[in-house]
Parts: structure tokens; sequence; C-alpha cells
């Protein structure tokens, strides 16, 4: 008996360890909300070689460039870079909510601009007082800026139109870029007749729910006041005369693809591209590095996408911010990392060479070889036809909405439902998600 | 936690202690687990379901009262289509599996020189997590069928699966099915293992066939193994999230999204975490009346032998 009871007590010693360990852990858990994080709090006192910064990042394109410069940091500072990626087919806002949702704070995240950083405004550390902000591109800034504070750090500039490629459209006998959309039509046949299959689609929401949807935004007016307008109610896209333009390109795009687009990923429709089996793509100069790992080279150009009259346009902005949290352990080592990233001459070499990155600031120059074929297209059309260069405007849509625009688009794509359907179905969208 | 303080005696007073310890001991540590885990949670998502909230900081949650409820019941078609989704599927896969799995069971409690092997080989899809699978077999029907397709030119195999509206619901059942009927399959062959020898015996001595010894004998005996059959896969296919997020993401469209994965993007991806747990307690009280309407029904047709 006696020795049951001992056996009894023993166990229940160390049990009581073990539940309060329990307990701890989910104290922590609970209060995750207020920010501590215990294992890593402790690390402050600790000497500097203990430090380390976690990147929540999306940019699937430079995740491991941007691992190497991580290290390279560590060797010179002794602090260290944790990178996490999640882009390219994952939804990146979801996870990065679900993770502060959790508790975790990343020193450092990616956030789009405009309303898509409205979540994120109370967390984001004020950047204006940091050395590279004067260097900032002018067009840059006002995407990120709130009362006038910069809350964040451009990632870089990019551009997108439809990605062609030179050698299948010489084959083609198409000698001069379409103006217009009946002259892409007309190409589109040429390249037919030649057995090309002049696009290469995807089902991916954001290609289709973004960027498609972007060239009609942005050929309006005044794409900011038309898309308030359409958020409360005093515009719809059902009848724009603008969207319905834009539904003749959809249909040269959509009725000319590969047959099984609607199961194509993004990564799949790229590598498919780089070998050549398709004319045109629609993507912006984020897809020169994937490119470049099948078919280093491979003859692209940035063709503008004609939609109203003669005047084709590109598409350019700031895909994505580097912000550093507030409500982190290490905020102030995380300014100091990027600092070091855009101010060193390892950094701007990371950025120009390595990233491929067309820089947002103007102390970094681009590289020309680096960024390849598709931006060095975008670069000269730039200066070309300044006017005719439209920015990216999806970013004034709050969450939500964009994502059930590539939904509708894929509905569209599959033949499920009719141009008037799919513009209804846009308005559907933006009022279900503005209505509280 | 009580002391038998009011009992006299040292012994009988030592014993009643012993009793509070062994329980404090034994059940404690799991259910301060559960309370944490599950039970507080819980509670805090029935406090959510009555407010406005983006999901990011708590502060920020405005008590709005029956808003989310009555938005839901009358303004959300999606909801409902996710969830008319999910009952279609639901039947189809909890059907299909646990015939399978019943089946397979039979087969596999035979005299077969392999049933070992071949057990192991139906039960190891389990063991892989579900969103890796999920991935695997996106490869199989994107990539491998298309490969198989091309070169043999069966239409099966050139269907685009995941891309509209009717392959992809077959195409979640499939691999749905592919994962548990296995360990459906398992449950099963224990049952069957456990009916008693002589019964059977008895009853072919009677002159019954193999299909009355089938339908009168074996199946009101593991009748058991079939409510818990059910229950699982039922309650399973409802709550079906990592399935349908690597396989299709609820596309094309929303044709194929399940309700776990529109609650997950109303709350995640459209920031409205009040409505999205707001879905999530309604979903709650219709799994949990649906699953035990099951379980009374099945279990009103158990038998002893």
């Amino acid at each position: 008996m006696k020795k049951k009871m001992t056996m009894a007590l023993a166990s229940a010693a160390l049990l009581v360890g073990l539940a309060s360990g329990c307990g701890n852990n989910d104290a922590g858990g609970a209060n995750a909300g207020t920010n501590t994080n215990t294992g890593e709090g402790a690390a402050t006192e600790a000497p500097k070689k203990d430090v380390t910064i976690k990147i929540f990042q999306f940019k699937v394109e430079i995740a491991e460039a941007l691992e190497k410069l991580a290290a390279e940091y560590e060797k010179e500072t002794g602090v260290k870079v944790d990178v996490e990626t999640h882009g390219g087919g994952e939804d990146y806002s979801a996870l990065l909510k679900a993770e502060l949702a959790a508790g975790e704070e990343p020193e450092i995240f990616n956030s789009s601009g405009w309303a898509g950083f409205d979540p994120y405004v109370d967390r984001a550390a004020d950047l204006s007082g940091e050395a590279w902000a004067k260097d900032l591109v002018e067009a840059s800034k006002a995407q990120i800026s709130r009362d006038g504070k910069l809350l964040g750090m451009p990632m870089n500039l990019e551009a997108y139109g439809f990605t062609y490629n030179k050698d299948l459209f010489e084959q083609a006998g198409i000698s001069e870029l379409p103006k217009t959309v009946d002259e892409l039509s007309a190409a589109v046949e040429k390249l037919k007749s030649a057995g090309i299959t002049p696009f290469a689609l995807t089902s991916e929401w954001w290609s289709m729910g973004i960027h498609t949807l972007n060239m009609a935004l942005a050929n309006h007016e005044d794409p900011a006041a038309f898309i308030s307008d359409v958020k409360e109610g005093k515009a719809t896209l059902k009848d724009d005369p603008t969207m319905k333009e834009w539904i003749k390109l959809v249909d040269i795009m959509f009725a000319n693809g590969q047959a099984n687009a609607l199961t194509t990923d993004y990564n799949t429709q790229v590598a498919e591209f780089a070998t050549g089996k398709y004319a045109i793509i629609q993507h912006g100069n984020w897809i020169q590095g994937m490119i470049d790992e099948v078919d280093p080279d491979l003859n692209l150009g940035m063709m503008p996408v004609p939609l109203l009259g003669d005047t084709a346009n590109v598409f350019t902005g700031v895909p994505n911010n580097w912000i550093v949290n507030s409500k982190s352990d290490q905020a102030e080592e995380a300014k100091a990392f990027l600092n070091w990233m855009v101010t060193s001459e390892t950094g701007k070499r990371y950025i120009s060479t390595d990233f491929k990155f067309v820089p947002a600031l103007t102390s970094i120059e681009a590289n020309a070889e680096a960024i390849g074929d598709i931006a060095g297209d975008f670069a000269a059309f730039s200066q070309e036809h300044p006017d005719r260069v439209l920015g990216w405007h999806w970013d004034h849509l709050p969450d939500g909405i964009t994502q059930q625009w590539g939904a509708a688009m894929q509905e569209y794509l599959g033949g499920q439902i009719s141009a008037d359907d799919l513009l209804g179905k846009l308005d559907k969208a933006v009022q279900d998600i503005v209505k509280k | 936690m009580v002391s038998g303080k009011t009992i006299g005696k040292p012994a009988a007073k030592r014993a009643n202690w012993s009793e509070w310890l062994q329980q404090t001991v034994f059940v404690g540590p799991g259910l301060i687990a559960f309370i944490i885990i599950v039970l507080i949670p819980f509670g805090m998502g029935f406090y959510y379901t009555f407010t406005e909230w983006n999901g990011l900081d708590l502060g920020n949650a405005k008590w709005t009262g029956m808003t989310n409820i009555t938005r839901i019941l009358t303004d959300d078609p999606r909801f409902w289509q996710a969830f008319w989704f999910t009952a279609k599927f639901t039947l189809a896969a909890v059907t299909v599996t646990n015939v399978l799995a019943f089946l397979l069971s039979l087969l596999l409690t035979q005299n077969l020189r392999s049933k070992g092997v071949l057990r192991t080989i139906f039960f190891l899809p389990n063991v892989i997590g579900g969103l890796l699978l999920g991935y695997i077999w996106y490869f199989i029907f994107v990539r491998g069928f298309g490969a198989i397709g091309e070169a043999t030119g069966i239409g099966f195999f050139k269907l685009q699966w995941l891309g509209t509206p009717e392959t992809a619901f077959w195409g979640i059942v499939i691999v749905f099915v592919w994962q548990t009927a296995g360990y459906m399959m398992i449950i099963y062959i224990a049952a069957i293992i456990g009916v008693p020898k002589d019964l059977m015996e008895a009853a072919r001595i009677d002159g019954a066939n193999r299909w009355q010894i089938l339908r009168s004998i074996l199946v009101p005996l593991i009748m058991p193994a079939i409510t818990i059959c059910l229950f699982l896969t039922t309650s399973n296919a409802f709550k079906m999230f990592d399935l349908n997020l690597s396989l299709t993401g609820g596309g094309p469209g929303n044709s194929s999204e399940s309700i776990a994965l529109n609650i997950y993007r109303e709350a995640l991806v459209n920031n409205r975490y009040g409505l999205g747990t707001a879905k999530a307690m309604l979903f709650f009280f219709c799994v949990a009346l649906i699953t035990i309407t099951q379980v009374w029904f099945t279990k009103k047709r158990e038998v002893e032998a």
C-alpha cells in the first residue's frame, strides 16, 4: 500500500510538472496578441550573435537569393536572418494573417500598398527617417504612406503587358506589333495559321482577377475615382463602356489559349511558355528568372496591351513593400537589415543582379543584363511613351474582391457563364465585400 | 480539489484521498489540455460570432448582435453553395468509402496468402498527411492523367479532371475515398474477425447461403463497427479542408468550395473573422446534429450475439 502511494505521488509530481509546463506555454499563446514571445524576448539581453530576425516574404522568385543574402548578412554582423517564403501558388496574405493571428510576429513581412495595407497599418514601423527614404522613386511612395509617414520600403518596380516570344512572331510573319484590338486579333490568326498556340493561359485567380482586370481599370480616366464609385455603388462594371471593350480582349485571349488552361498553374504556364510552346503570356518581368532557368536565350519582349483606340499600354507599379513589424521583438534590427540591404555594396549587388529587380531606389542602378529582355523592353517603351505607362490599381480594392474576381474569371474561362454574367459577378463581388 | 475531510477514519480518508489523487493525475492533464485547446477557444468563438472583427487585434472586435447570423441565413449564396457542395460530397464520399471498405474487409478476411501485405497497402494512404496527399494527387490528375491520355487516347484520362465543376467534385471524392477507405477497412476487419465462428458454422449447417449469412448474421453483428465507420467518415467528409485546398482550391469558380474552405476564406481572405466564426458555429451545430442522428439511428440496430 505504502509503496503504491509513493509511486502515485512520484508520478503525480512528474505530471504536475508536465501540466504546468503546458500551462505556461498556453499562457504564452493566449497572450500572443500583446506579443510576448518568451523565447525570443530572452535573446534581447544576450550578445548580438543571438539576435534572429524573421522575414515572412512572398516573392518565390527571389527566395533562394534572399537566403544567400541573409547568410552574407549573418557573416558580416552576426545577426541571423530567417527567411520564410509563401507565394506563387499560395495565398500569401491569408497565410500572413494566420501567422499574425497565431501570435507569431515576424520582424519583416510584405504587404501591398493602398487598401491592401489597411490591416497592417497598426503594425508598420515609421521608416520616414531611414537613410534610404530620400532615394525612393517618387511614384513608389504614395501607396505605402499614411499621414505623410513612410510605413514601408517599396520592394521594386515591376511591369507587365503581353510578354511575347519574338522568334515565334517572326516565324508567323508578324513584323509590326498590334496597336489595336483588331490588329491583335489578326496577329493571333497569323500565329494560329503558322501552327503556333497564341496564348499561354493560366487558371490562377491572381493572374486573371488582378492583372487581367487591371487592364480595364487602368484605362479609365481616373481609375481611383472609378473604383471608389464602384465601391459606393455609383457606377457598375456591367454598364461601363471600357469593360465592354475589355471583354473583347479577354475573348481573344481565352479563345486562343491552350486546351487545358483551367488546370494550368502559374509554374506550369511559365515553364511551358519558356520552352517556346506559346507566343504570348500575360505576365511581366517577374517571370524572367523562371524563364532563364529553362532557356536563358529565349528571345522575349514586352508588347503593350491594346484596348482603347490605338494607344496600347504597359502597366507598372510597386508589387510589394517590406514592412517592419513594430510589434516584433527586433524591430530596430530589422530596420538595420533593410538599410544594409539597400545601401551596402553587397545588398545593392543582390538587388540588381541576383533578385533581378528594377530598383525602386534611384541610388541603386538597374543591371541591364540581369533584368533581362522583358524589363529592358519596358524601360525602352516607357522612355518613348511615358504617357502610355499605366498604373496598378487593384490595391484600391479591399481584400477578398480580387479573389472572387479571379473565381468569376475561371468560370468565364471554363465557358460556364456568359460575358454579361461575368460583369454582373464582378460587381457582386465588390458589393459583397464592401457592405458590412 | 476535495480532500476527504468529512470522513472520520484515517484509512477511509486516505483511500478517498488517493482516489482523488489518481483521478487528478490521470485525467487532469488531458482535461487541462482539452479545456485550453478546445473549450476556451470554442467559448471565444461563440463570442466572436456576434461581433465584427478583422481577426488581427482583439480590441477591434465590435459587438453587432445577430447581424452575422441574419446575413448568413438571408444573404450569402456562396455559403449555401458551399453547404450544398459539402452535403453532396459527404453523401458520395461516405457511401463509396464504406462500401469499398466493407468489400475490401470481406476480401481480406478470406484465406488469402497475401492478405497481410494487401491490408498494409490499402491502409498506407491514411498515413500520408492530407495536404501532401492532395498535392500528389493534384500532380497525378493534372500531369499524370494528361500524359496517359496523350499516350493512349483514352477519354477518361483526357478529361480536365480538376478543371470542370463535375469532374472536380469526383476528383475530390476519389482522393478522399482512396485516403480513408483503408482505415475503415481495418475497423471492419477487426469487427469481422470478432464475430463468433460457431454462429457462422451453425448458420452454414442450417443451410444458409453466403448472402443470407452476410445479411442476417454478419452485418447485424458488426453493426457497432458500421456505426463507428459511418460516424468517422461523415464527420471527416463534412470537415474536409486540406484535400479541397490542395486539389482545387475551391475552383473552378467557387464550384468545389467546401464549407470549411469557405469559412477559412471568409475569415482570413475577406478579413471578416466575426462572420467566419458565425459560419463555423452554424456549421458545428449542423455537423453535430447530423452525426448524432446517424449514431442514434445505427446504434438502434446494434445487436448482441
